[in-house]
């Protein structure tokens, strides 16, 4: 069991506070994810949980009992840290062992735990080396070798994969979520990246300043954001954006393209921003004029920079087209597929669900 | 290429020369006269062990010797264990360890003269501040006189040497400790370790080469050190603090004995040199271990 819920949680550095009043629930056996620019507090929220951090208001629980109070080694929660943080003069074996042996457990079930969670992680082989002699991706699964033995409630991982190169990333990605997949164990994971978030993810907690700007499945953030600020996150490339203003029943933008879509019920006038993602956008006869500026082909897809009189925008398309820097190109947005959002809050207009 | 080697053989020569004059010289020096036999002031005759074993026999040498193991040991052991300790005080972040760690380094930068003076004056038996107050509140029945007894005496040379070299220990061992990765620390209070398991099982390991350097550093620092006890108690009383640097002083520029100063000398050196080659043996086998990082 793992359940974790976060009420109310403030954190502030003297008079500077970092997290604005966070709440989240989090089920057992739940994947979660916070995602954010840096800056944004999910580090800090995440080694609050860990204990790491004391906060300045709130209630952190875990199973119902409420655990802020107490010190890291009494919450039964592990952590993935983003160096790896192993003992650089302990063995592979030791260093996953290191906690059963503070705890005082018996040497054969030790030996044991640390060869289960050795198997799993393909570890084996390199029980007796030392960290400086394993690779980035070994170190990583030593790190998480260590949090398994311990069978915690909760494992935390802040950012594990950002000192990983590409290949590896997309790798030890699908091994931790593979790992999760077997074990069940509720897991918080901290990440700037967006797309391993999306991978990854049960549920992702979009966090900006502190506060969090919206919460929940990956496609659910990607096909509803609140706001252009998740829309903008969530995504690659990132969605499109023209500001604009309601004028009868579309989207008027400044140099007189109209866009069709804008929700009922805004009133005339109103500055708004329409979004859209870049496979949205097609190539049509009329519609939004943009000039081509850099084509990209990618071999599956190929990817348009162009340019309106006022804004960037981008489309990507499945297509071959035979267009070239410098051609005038007109865009259609697919049909449902415009984000509506107010030009004040930023916030989505969205009516038809939260 | 010719010419670049001639270059760099001229380039060394002054250091070469240096070192032939002042170190390489004076040992042979030292070497030579250890073997020799001299009576009054008069070499007389070269190719003998007669110094070595007169100062067997000396008993003298033995309590000099038993007396330069507390020194050197008690010395170095005491100096790392408080070093250790006020550094690992000092590496905690507080408005008061910043403004320590500037101050302590004070004892360090006095010189020796000054220092021994200072302490002798304390510590004297009729007059010293430090008896007088032991005195005056109660804690002892008459004034102890530190320098005096012979059953003391060397330990209060080697607390006023700790007093004197502890200090940079403690700033050598303070960086170490504040160089531990935060992040091996969070591990290992994530892992369930106590602030001393945290210190026992992650700090330690992380400043060996730090400790293990620092140690024999002391080591060496405090077998060199001469003018603290020359001055504190001239080796006295009755040679119940006399050590290995005073009696080889006392041996060569009081009595003249140059044979004998000069064996002693010798074994000063193979003991030091011991010291230095078991240092050099740790930090290559931790290098070793340790590989390219």
């Amino acid at each position: 069991m793992g359940s974790v819920t976060l009420t109310n949680i403030r954190k502030s550095y003297g008079a500077v506070e970092v997290l604005h009043g966070i709440d989240l629930d989090i089920a057992d056996g739940e994947f979660t994810v916070l995602v954010g620019p840096s800056g944004c507090g999910k580090s800090t929220l995440l080694r609050s949980i860990a204990g790491l951090e004391t906060i300045s208001d709130g209630e952190i629980s875990l199973d119902g009992e409420i655990i802020n109070k107490r010190q890291p080694k009494e919450r039964d929660i592990a952590m993935v840290f983003q160096n790896y943080a192993l003992y650089p003069h302990m063995t592979v074996a030791k260093n996953m062992a290191f906690s059963l042996r503070l705890a005082k457990e018996a040497q054969s079930e030790i030996d044991r735990k640390v060869k289960d969670a050795a198997e799993i992680l393909d570890l084996v082989p390199l029980l007796d080396r030392y960290p400086r002699q394993l690779s980035g991706g070994q170190r990583q699964r030593v790190a998480m070798g260590r949090a398994i033995v311990r069978d915690p409630k909760v494992f935390l991982f802040d950012e594990p994969l950002s000192n990983l190169d590409a290949k590896l990333r997309v790798q030890m990605r699908a091994e931790i979520k593979e790992l999760h997949q077997r074990l069940k164990t509720t897991t918080i994971y901290v990440t700037h990246d967006q797309i391993e978030a999306m991978t990854m993810a049960d549920k992702i907690v979009v966090m900006r300043g502190g506060h969090v700007e919206q919460i929940g499945s990956p496609l659910e953030l990607y096909d509803r954001p609140a706001s252009v600020f998740v829309a903008g996150f969530i995504g690659s490339p990132a969605m499109n954006f023209l500001p604009g203003s309601a004028k009868g029943g579309a989207i008027q933008t400044p140099n007189g393209d109209v866009i069709q879509g804008l929700p009922d019920g805004i009133a005339e006038g109103r500055a708004v921003i329409a979004g859209v993602r870049p496979e949205d956008l097609r190539l049509a006869d009329q519609g939004i004029a943009a000039r081509v500026v850099v084509i990209e082909p990618t071999g599956a897809e190929t990817q348009l920079m162009l340019r309106t009189a006022d804004t960037d925008i981008t489309l990507t398309t499945r297509d071959r087209v035979s267009v070239a820097p410098g051609d005038t190109v007109h865009l259609q947005i697919e049909p449902g597929k415009l984000h509506c959002f107010d030009a004040e809050t930023e916030m989505s207009l969205r009516t038809d669900d939260t | 290429m010719q010419n670049d080697r001639l270059l760099a053989y001229f380039m060394i020569l002054p250091v070469v020369i240096a070192v032939l004059a002042f170190v390489i010289g004076p040992t042979y020096n030292v070497g030579t006269l250890s073997l020799t036999k001299i009576v009054m002031g008069q070499e007389r005759g070269f190719g003998t062990f007669s110094n070595f074993t007169a100062l067997t026999a000396d008993p003298v040498f033995w309590l000099v010797l038993k007396n330069t193991a507390i020194w050197i040991l008690g010395g170095t052991l005491l100096c790392v264990l408080v070093g250790l300790g006020v550094g690992a005080f000092l590496s905690v972040d507080s408005r008061l360890t910043t403004g320590l760690r500037a101050l302590i380094l004070l004892p360090w930068v006095l010189p020796d003269v000054v220092t021994a003076m200072a302490w002798k004056w304390m510590l004297h038996g009729q007059v010293g501040i430090i008896g007088q107050t032991l005195e005056t509140t109660g804690l002892t029945e008459e004034t102890i006189s530190f320098l005096g007894d012979p059953n003391l005496v060397m330990w209060t040379l080697v607390v006023v040497l700790i007093w004197r070299k502890m200090p940079l220990v403690a700033l050598i061992l303070c960086a170490a400790i504040r160089s531990v990765p935060d992040d091996q620390i969070e591990a290992a209070r994530m892992d369930g370790a106590t602030a001393f398991e945290r210190f026992r099982f992650v700090v330690i390991p992380n400043i060996a080469f730090s400790l293990t350097a620092v140690t024999v550093i002391s080591m060496i620092w405090i077998t060199a050190e001469f003018a603290l006890p020359w001055i504190m108690t001239g080796g006295g009383p009755a040679n119940s603090s006399q050590i290995m640097a005073t009696y080889i002083y006392q041996q060569s520029f009081e009595f003249f004995n140059w044979g004998i100063a000069s064996a002693m000398s010798v074994i000063n050196l193979v003991m030091l040199a011991s010291i230095v080659a078991l240092y050099l043996y740790i930090n290559r086998r931790s290098w070793a271990s340790e590989g390219s990082k």
